[in-house]
């Protein structure tokens, strides 16, 4: 069986998912990070730039004058990584900062100022600042290109990115201890409800406290329900071994009775003492029989509903064995069903309700035992029908009333009956009782 | 008269050996299915009393290898169980008979020589008429070697018919031997019963004796 532990679960649930929400911040973050430090840069080359342009005349020739270049003196110091650079059709002026380089050609179509990413000198990317300019007093255009070292951005960038990262993993650690506290706290009313559980299994008495949150509410609740369930089942367990017990009482105290009888020696005495004693057994037997009939009912409570069984063939082999009695092979059975016929309930439970009442039918036949089937309003109804003697009206209510002795209702035909009926009522079908066409009681069921 | 008891309670096991001696049997005790299956493969008994929940070998198999085996003695089962379910599988197992524990040996005795007289009555266990012989042992009938499926009391109707060959029997006559009481209304159903038989068997195999009543015919000749 594979275990799991919800606790991991949710933690690793919510340390991955901040994880992954820091981690797209922090990419998120870098890069707008990244653009502004490019539009910063981009703000300081047009200053330094205005600076420059300030100066430019052309002398009538096309060349370029020297220029004074703006202040800052990075621009004078060789490959400090920041540069200028004004280009004429005849010739042009560089920051002394290029030394002998050049910075690379750029369209010289831009009207306003542009920024590119270009490979520029000292084998170095630059963030190039790009226009082209109409001096006064020419007729050519030159190009003015202004140049940061990309390294110088990056370095600024990446140090951002490090320092952020540094504090979004302290975050995440907070967030997930918070989730691990938050799964906790949520998981608590468990722990509480295991210990309960605990103690319910001790003392069937107890129950559950109300005090637990709303999402396990219900099931505490169905917790409860089961538990008064299952008390019930053990006190009715209980007054079922009860009642049996004391039925067992009266015939024990026939037998102790008889037993003594016999002791006292009386030797007329034992025929009365045997029959007594016989008397004695049958009416434990009767208890025990019951007993045993309320299990069976018990037990085929717990079948499946969808079961089907061959009532033709349950009654033919009932029958084969009923033929075999005395009385059993001097009756005559007429069976009307048909072959096809299925009833929805279990082969065996239909024997065990079947068996007693044709047992009934064959013993208060005259000739006659007759089971057949009929449909009615969709239901199939199964009877068992004698022409005996039948039994009074007012005896049937007798024997179909619970708690009634099951060995003295309904002229004999009491036991057999209740424990069919037991059967019945548990696999959820009907048994009614009736006067027969052929004379004597006829037992419908149905399913 | 030779009995087989096979019972692994130590009470019940003596206590039948008793009542059954007591009735003029003579009865032995076997405790566990295996031994019981040998014994009642090897040796010839009248009757044979089985309890179903044996060591070893339960008791529905030993009754079914006998029945495998041709052994035809009859037999009556013991079962604390009692339930019906257990009842039809003893009797579909060849069982002829059945007694649910705690039982009065008087009732046991009654049925074991009841078992014994059904299946001993007869000097010739196979009655033939023309092509419908009918097995008195194994209670069981068949025409041109077919078996029929009859009912006990139409089985027994044929059956008395069989042993009254060549004489009409008068439908009371038939009534108190099917029924063991006369009654004027059973002369109906036993012309119900003739009917059902004829149906079954072809209806000149029975014929009407006016006035006299009915017999067998052998309508093959």
């Amino acid at each position: 069986m594979r275990t799991y532990s919800l606790r991991l679960r949710l933690l690793l649930g919510a340390t991955i998912a901040i994880f992954a929400a820091l981690a797209v911040a922090w990419l998120v973050m870098t890069w707008l990070f990244e653009r502004q430090l490019e539009r910063q840069a981009e703000q300081e080359l047009r200053r330094d730039a205005l600076e420059l342009v300030a100066d430019l005349k052309a002398d009538p020739n096309g060349a370029i004058p020297m220029l004074e270049g703006p202040d800052d003196p990075r621009f004078e110091k060789p490959a400090s990584g920041l540069y200028w650079q004004v280009s004429g059709p005849n010739g042009a002026q560089r920051s002394r900062s290029l030394w002998d380089q050049v910075l690379p050609k750029t369209p010289a179509d831009a009207l306003d100022w542009r920024t590119q990413f270009v490979e520029g000198p000292f084998g170095h990317r630059l963030f190039l600042l790009h226009r082209i300019v109409q001096p006064e007093g020419s007729k050519d255009a030159v190009l003015v290109q202004l140049a940061l070292d990309e390294g110088e951005l990056r370095a600024a960038g990446n140090q951002f990115a490090q320092t952020l990262a540094l504090f979004l993993v302290l975050i995440w650690a907070a967030l997930s201890c918070a989730a691990w506290i938050q799964v906790e706290l949520g998981l608590k009313p468990l722990a509480s409800l295991k210990r309960e559980i605990a103690a319910l299994r001790l003392n069937p008495a107890e129950r559950l406290s109300a005090a637990y949150p709303s999402e396990v509410e219900p099931l505490t609740r169905a917790i409860n329900d089961l538990a008064s369930a299952r008390e019930a089942d053990v006190k009715r367990a209980r007054q079922r071994a009860a009642d049996l017990a004391h039925g067992m009482k009266t015939p024990l105290a026939a037998l102790a009775a008889q037993s003594r009888l016999i002791r006292e020696g009386a030797m007329e005495n034992s025929r009365t003492a045997s029959e007594g004693l016989d008397r004695a057994i049958a009416a434990a037997a009767a208890a025990v029989e019951g007993e045993l009939a309320r299990a069976r009912a018990a037990a085929s409570r717990l079948n499946h509903q969808d079961e089907k069984a061959a009532p033709l063939k349950i009654a033919q082999g009932l029958i084969s064995v009923l033929e075999r009695t005395e009385k059993g092979m001097r009756v005559d059975y007429r069976l009307d069903i048909p072959e096809t016929l299925r009833l929805a309930i279990s082969e065996e439970d239909l024997t065990e309700i079947l068996g007693p009442l044709l047992e009934n039918a064959v013993r208060f036949a005259r000739r006659n035992v007759r089971v057949a089937s009929q449909s009615k309003d969709g239901k199939n109804l199964l009877s068992v029908e004698d022409d005996g003697p039948g039994i009074k009206m007012s005896e049937m209510a007798d024997v179909m009333v619970r708690g009634v002795r099951l060995d003295q209702a309904g002229g004999g035909h009491g036991l057999g009956l209740a424990i069919a009926r037991e059967l019945v009522e548990a696999t959820g079908g009907m048994i009614t009782l009736g006067e027969s066409p052929l004379g004597g009681l006829r037992v419908t069921l149905s399913w | 008269m030779r009995a087989l008891v096979v019972e692994d309670d130590p009470d019940v096991g003596p206590d039948i050996v008793r009542g059954l001696e007591g009735a003029g049997y003579k009865a032995e005790l076997v405790r566990n299915g295996e031994d019981a299956w040998f014994k009642g493969d090897v040796e010839d008994y009248d009757v044979a009393v089985v309890d179903l929940g044996l060591p070893r070998l339960d008791g529905l198999s030993v009754i079914k290898k006998w029945r495998a085996n041709d052994r035809s003695f009859p037999v009556l089962i013991l079962s604390a169980r009692g339930d019906w379910s257990e009842k039809v599988e003893g009797i579909e197992s060849g069982a002829d008979d059945y007694l649910a524990k705690p039982f009065q040996m008087a009732e046991l005795i009654t049925r074991v020589r009841a078992l014994v007289r059904r299946y001993s009555g007869h000097a010739a266990p196979v009655l033939s008429i023309g092509t419908l012989s009918i097995d008195t042992r194994r209670m069981a009938a068949s025409l041109d070697g077919k078996p029929l499926t009859l009912s006990q009391l139409e089985f027994r109707l044929l059956n008395y018919l069989a042993h009254q060959k060549g004489r009409a029997v008068p439908a009371g006559e038939l009534a108190e031997h099917l029924y063991g009481a006369e009654d004027p209304d059973d002369t109906n159903a036993i012309e119900q019963l003739i009917v059902r038989l004829r149906r079954k068997i072809g209806a000149e195999r029975i014929e009407t004796k006016r006035g006299f009543g009915y017999m067998l015919a052998d309508a093959d000749r």
